[in-house]
C-alpha cells in the first residue's frame, strides 16, 4: 500500500492530545520529585535538590516502606482470592441455567456502582454497633466484630475491593469458558478422563491467556486503588491501611504539603505500576497475535 | 441416580442465589436505609418501616445535589464526546493503514491507560494552579481525556476492524474519498460499537473519584466527590449518604445493563471478545 498522507490526520489529533494530557504532565512530575517544592511556599522559592526526596524516602520514611509492603500485600492477597472465586463462581454459571442472563446481570452492580459511594455504604454495614454485618454475624451466634479497628481495618478493605471485582473476574473467566472449543473436550471424555482431570489438564491450560490478562489487569489496579480506601478508612486508623495512593496524598496535601517528596513517592509508584503494565502487554500481544486478530 | 443429579443441581443453584445475594445487597441496603428516617438507620434490625422521602428532599435542597449532577453530566459528556471523535479517527488509522511500528504506537496508547491517576495528580494540580484552571469544569473534562481516549482508541479499532474492508474498497471505486467512505460506509456499521464505547466512557468518567477529588473544590464538584460530607466524625447523616448513593448509581447501573453484551470487551480493552 502506498503511503498516504490521510494517515497523520486520522493519527496525530489524538496522539498530540495524549502527549499533551499525559507525557508532558508525567515530565513536570520527575522535575517537582527533584525539587523541596512544598505547597505552602511560592513556587519561585523551590529549590533543586537532586535526589534527596527519594533518599528520604527509601531511608528515612519507615511509612513509605510500610504503604509499600502492605500494597503489595493487598495486591496478591485480593488477586488471588478474586481469581479463584471467581472462577468457581464462572464454573457455576458454565451451564444450562434458567435466566442466566438476568442472574449475570447482578454480578456487574458491585463494579460499576460509583466506588466511592458505596465505600460510605460499606462504612455503615461495617459499623461495629449498628452495622448490618455484625447484625447478622449476631443472628448467626458469632459475637460482635470491631471491621474497621486497627487489627481488621485492612482485611476490611480487602473485603470490600473483593466484593467489588470478583465479579470482574468471575465475567471474564466466564467468557474465556464459553469460548473454549468443543473437541477436545469428547476426545479426552472418551479417553476415559474424569471431569476434574479434564479441567486440570485441559480447561486451565486453554483459559491461560484469558487468565494472565484478567489477574494482571486486576493487579494493576489493586495497586492503584484510592478511592474505597479514602471512603472506607482515609487511610487509618493510624497507618494501618495506608496503601501508596494514600501514602502520597499525605504527604503532599493532607498533614504535610511536601508536594517535592509526594512527587518522588509517585514516581516510584509508577516504576511499580509500568512493571506490571509492561507484563501485561506483553501478555495480551502474544495472545492477540495468537488468535490472529 | 436422579435423585442425585437433582439435589446436586439445587446445590449450584442455591450457591448462584448465595453469589447473586452478596452482590447486590449492598445497594439494596443503600435503597433502604434512603428511605429511614435517622434513628432507624443506626438500627439495622428494622426492616420493615413506613418510608421517609425526608433525606431525599435534604439532599437536593440543602445539599444542593443538583449543582453537582450538573457539573457531573457537563464534564461526562463533553470528555465522552471529544473522546469519541478523536479516538475514532486514530482507531480508524490503526485499522485500516498499515506503518512502521504500529503496534508499538498501539501497544504504548493502551499503557497510558494504566497510569495511576495518584501519579499524575500532583503536575495536574499544579499546572492547574499555574493555569488558573482549578475547579473549573476544562480541567477535568482535558484529564478526563488522558484515560478515555486510549480506551476509545482500543475499542473502536476492533469495531471497525470488525468492518469487511471490500465494502469501503467499494465505495473508493465508485469515488468516494477516505472520509466519506468512512462517514456513510464504516459510520453506520460501527455505530453500535460506538454507543458500546460511549458508554463505558460515561461509567468511567461519572465514577472517577481522585482527579475530581483533587483538582476541584466548589464550582466543578462531581457527584462523586460529596463523599467527603460524609466523613465527618460525628453523627454521619446516613440516610442522606444512602440517597446521594442511590440518586448517584441509579443511571449508572442502568447504562451498565445497556452495554451487558460489549461488558467483557470493554473490561479488557477489546482483548477479549465474547
Amino acid at each position: 500500500m502506498k503511503k498516504e498522507r490521510s494517515l497523520y490526520i486520522f493519527l496525530l489529533p489524538s496522539l498530540l492530545v495524549l502527549v499533551g494530557v499525559v507525557i508532558f504532565p508525567t515530565i513536570f512530575l520527575w522535575y517537582v520529585s527533584f525539587t523541596n517544592y512544598d505547597l505552602a511556599m511560592g513556587w519561585e522559592k523551590r529549590d533543586f535538590v537532586g535526589i534527596r526526596n527519594f533518599l528520604f524516602l527509601l531511608f528515612e520514611d519507615k511509612d513509605f516502606w510500610h504503604s509499600l509492603k502492605i500494597s503489595l500485600f493487598f495486591m496478591i492477597f485480593v488477586v488471588t482470592i478474586e481469581f479463584w472465586l471467581g472462577l468457581l463462581v464462572a464454573l457455576l454459571f458454565h451451564r444450562r441455567i434458567r435466566g442466566k442472563r438476568l442472574w449475570m446481570s447482578f454480578l456487574i452492580i458491585p463494579m460499576v456502582i460509583t466506588p466511592s459511594i458505596i465505600s460510605l455504604i460499606w462504612k455503615l454495614m461495617l459499623n461495629t454497633e449498628y452495622g448490618v454485618l455484625n447484625y447478622f454475624m449476631n443472628l448467626l451466634g458469632f459475637p460482635k466484630i470491631n471491621w474497621l479497628g486497627y487489627e481488621n481495618a485492612l482485611w476490611s478493605v480487602m473485603l470490600v475491593d473483593i466484593w467489588e471485582y470478583m465479579p470482574f473476574m468471575a465475567l471474564i473467566l466466564y467468557a474465556g469458558l464459553q469460548s473454549l472449543p468443543q473437541e477436545p473436550y469428547e476426545a479426552v471424555l472418551v479417553d476415559g478422563a474424569s471431569p476434574l482431570q479434564a479441567f486440570r489438564y485441559l480447561t486451565l491450560p486453554l483459559l491461560r491467556p484469558v487468565i494472565l490478562i484478567a489477574i494482571l489487569l486486576r493487579a494493576i489496579d489493586a495497586l492503584k486503588i484510592f478511592d474505597i480506601v479514602y471512603g472506607l478508612t482515609q487511610g487509618g486508623p493510624g497507618n494501618a491501611t495506608e496503601l501508596m495512593s494514600l501514602h502520597i496524598y499525605r504527604l503532599g496535601f493532607r498533614h504535610t504539603n511536601w508536594i517535592g517528596r509526594a512527587s518522588a513517592n509517585a514516581i516510584l509508584l509508577l516504576f511499580v505500576i509500568t512493571a506490571l503494565t509492561t507484563i501485561l502487554l506483553r501478555t495480551m500481544r502474544r495472545s492477540l497475535t495468537g488468535e490472529g486478530a | 441416580m436422579r435423585r442425585k443429579k437433582f439435589a446436586q443441581t439445587l446445590l449450584l443453584d442455591v450457591l448462584i442465589a448465595l453469589v447473586v445475594f452478596s452482590c447486590v445487597f449492598p445497594f439494596l441496603w443503600t435503597v433502604l436505609t434512603s428511605f429511614k428516617t435517622r434513628v432507624q438507620t443506626t438500627d439495622p434490625s428494622v426492616w420493615i418501616f413506613r418510608p421517609t422521602m425526608e433525606n431525599y428532599r435534604a439532599i437536593f435542597q440543602k445539599r444542593d445535589l443538583l449543582l453537582y449532577i450538573k457539573n457531573s453530566i457537563i464534564v461526562v459528556v463533553f470528555s465522552t464526546m471529544a473522546s469519541l471523535f478523536l479516538g475514532t479517527l486514530t482507531a480508524y488509522g490503526l485499522a485500516r493503514y498499515r506503518f512502521h511500528r504500529k503496534e508499538d504506537i498501539a501497544y504504548w496508547i493502551i499503557s497510558l491507560r494504566m497510569l495511576p491517576a495518584m501519579a499524575v495528580i500532583i503536575p495536574f494540580f499544579l499546572l492547574g494552579r499555574f493555569l488558573g484552571l482549578l475547579d473549573t469544569h476544562l480541567l477535568l473534562i482535558i484529564v478526563y481525556l488522558s484515560f478515555n481516549i486510549p480506551f476509545t482508541i482500543w475499542m473502536m479499532r476492533g469495531f471497525i476492524e470488525e468492518v469487511p474492508k471490500e465494502l469501503e474498497e467499494a465505495a473508493w471505486v465508485d469515488g468516494c474519498s477516505r472520509f466519506q467512505a468512512l462517514r456513510w460506509i464504516v459510520f453506520p456499521l460501527i455505530s453500535p460499537g460506538l454507543a458500546a464505547t460511549a458508554i463505558f466512557c460515561v461509567i468511567q468518567s461519572w465514577n472517577e473519584f481522585v482527579f475530581a477529588f483533587f483538582l476541584t473544590s466548589f464550582n466543578a464538584r462531581t457527584v462523586p466527590t460529596t463523599v467527603t460530607f460524609f466523613l465527618s466524625v460525628l453523627g454521619v447523616i446516613w440516610g442522606e449518604m444512602a440517597a446521594v448513593g442511590v440518586v448517584a448509581t441509579l443511571p449508572v447501573l442502568l447504562f451498565a445493563l445497556l452495554v451487558q453484551k460489549y461488558l467483557v470487551r470493554g473490561l479488557t480493552f477489546g482483548a477479549i471478545k465474547s
